[in-house]
């Protein structure tokens, strides 16, 4: 198996060493990881020898990029104006009562990670949440407990 | 070619940003985040004018626009001082600790404006000029980071930076004050790092910290400084002397 090392250096040499490949670099690394570890940040900036402070400045603008730790399952729960509506803070408050995490927060045991997004553009599914780019629409508090909870038994059973 | 500001005649070459020309000329329009050194920044709106270029007068941030035809500026006129103080009153939302925004305030009559919120102890306007001097003078440690309302400016992983040399440039160029930076006889503290000072073999004043002569040296291509500046130009006048003799005093 390879080393964690190893896998970013590979990632880094998939890409010639010129800055404008750094949005893309970091990506892959996202890919990998679910977050851009520290070491691939400071790898990054030396592979492409420009500053670390504006690869960390692009990589804390891009919500896409995470510099934290992310959960296995993703849950992205839309809050935009349709959802907010009908009912998306009710679900909200129903992670929290079932997985105990908040907007950008991840769960001890490092299985979910929940993220408060503007709008998915599936407003008349709302209430919109999406696990793993899954789209659950009209979710109800009942719904939302055995939707989490059909990916703890995946991975259990896993 | 010419063009007026505030009725005075100014002559110019064409692509000449009016702030510089204006400047040129003794007509001084106010500014936070220019700096002759790194210009262009174009970010605290301070500097706003109004200028007619035939086609009806338009509001235009004077350190970004180049001039390309003959055209009549204004400066202080009554609509560019109501749009002045209100970019202050936003401004000093942004950063109300700082001592320059209060006095601009006070100057252009900015309005109490009270359902804006005030952003609690910061001096920081965000214009990024701290920023440029870093990647353009120094090592590039500080950027910005996050966004919206959560962007600030800083090293990365708000660590002490491993690159910084501690020279001071953003503290230097930050027109707010905002970059704490606490010196000693023999330290110099910034972001979170503190850093050893040289002093001048000669006079013992300082002449920066050790990372930062290094720095400094390495661009250059040479040994680093021992000597402060007054010191290296006595040193450079005692050769001149050495070669064109004594100048007899009139």
């Amino acid at each position: 198996m390879q080393t964690e090392k190893e896998k970013i250096t590979e990632i880094l040499q998939s890409y010639p060493r010129e800055q404008r490949y750094c949005l893309a670099i970091m990506q892959d690394m996202q890919k990998q990881y679910n977050y851009i570890p520290k070491e691939g940040m400071e790898e990054l900036a030396e592979y492409l020898g420009c500053p670390l402070s504006s690869l960390y400045s692009m990589a804390t603008f891009y919500k896409a990029l995470s510099l934290k730790p992310k959960g296995k399952h993703i849950i992205k729960l839309c809050d935009g104006t349709a959802c907010h509506i009908r009912g998306a803070s009710n679900l909200r408050d129903g992670v929290k009562r079932i997985l105990g995490i908040e907007d950008g927060e991840t769960t001890e045991d490092g299985e979910f990670s929940l993220e408060l997004v503007n709008c998915l553009g599936s407003c008349a599914l709302a209430p919109v949440m999406v696990v793993d780019d899954v789209y659950y629409g009209k979710v109800t508090m009942e719904r939302l407990a055995s939707i989490l909870n059909s990916y703890r038994e995946e991975g259990e059973s896993a | 070619m010419n063009i007026t500001i505030d009725g005075k005649s100014c002559q110019c070459e064409k692509g000449e940003y009016i702030l510089q020309i204006a400047r040129r000329n003794g007509i001084i329009i106010p500014t936070l985040c220019h700096h002759d050194g790194f210009p262009g920044q174009g970010s605290c709106r301070l500097c706003i004018v109004e200028v007619n270029e035939g086609s009806g007068p338009k509001v235009v941030v004077s350190c970004v626009y180049p001039v390309s035809k003959e055209c009549v500026v204004f400066t202080n006129s009554e609509k560019i001082r109501k749009q002045r103080g209100m970019i202050l009153t936003l401004l000093q939302k942004r950063a109300p600790e700082s001592e320059e925004i209060k006095a601009f305030c006070k100057m252009y009559g900015a309005p109490e404006i009270d359902r804006f919120v005030k952003v609690d102890n910061s001096k920081c306007i965000l214009c990024g000029l701290c920023v440029k001097a870093c990647t353009e003078l120094s090592v590039g440690a500080i950027s910005t980071i996050n966004r919206g309302i959560t962007k600030e400016i800083a090293t990365p992983y708000h660590e002490p930076s491993s690159v910084c040399v501690g020279c001071g440039s953003c503290a230097y160029v930050c027109p707010t004050g905002a970059i704490a930076i606490e010196e000693t006889d023999e330290t110099r503290t910034i972001w979170g790092k503190t850093f050893h000072l040289v002093h001048c073999t000669s006079c013992g004043s300082v002449i920066g910290t050790e990372e930062e002569l290094a720095c400094a040296a390495q661009k250059a291509g040479h040994e680093p400084d021992t000597l402060c500046g007054p010191c290296r130009k006595k040193e450079l006048a005692k050769a001149f002397r050495h070669t064109y003799g004594e100048i007899p005093a009139e």
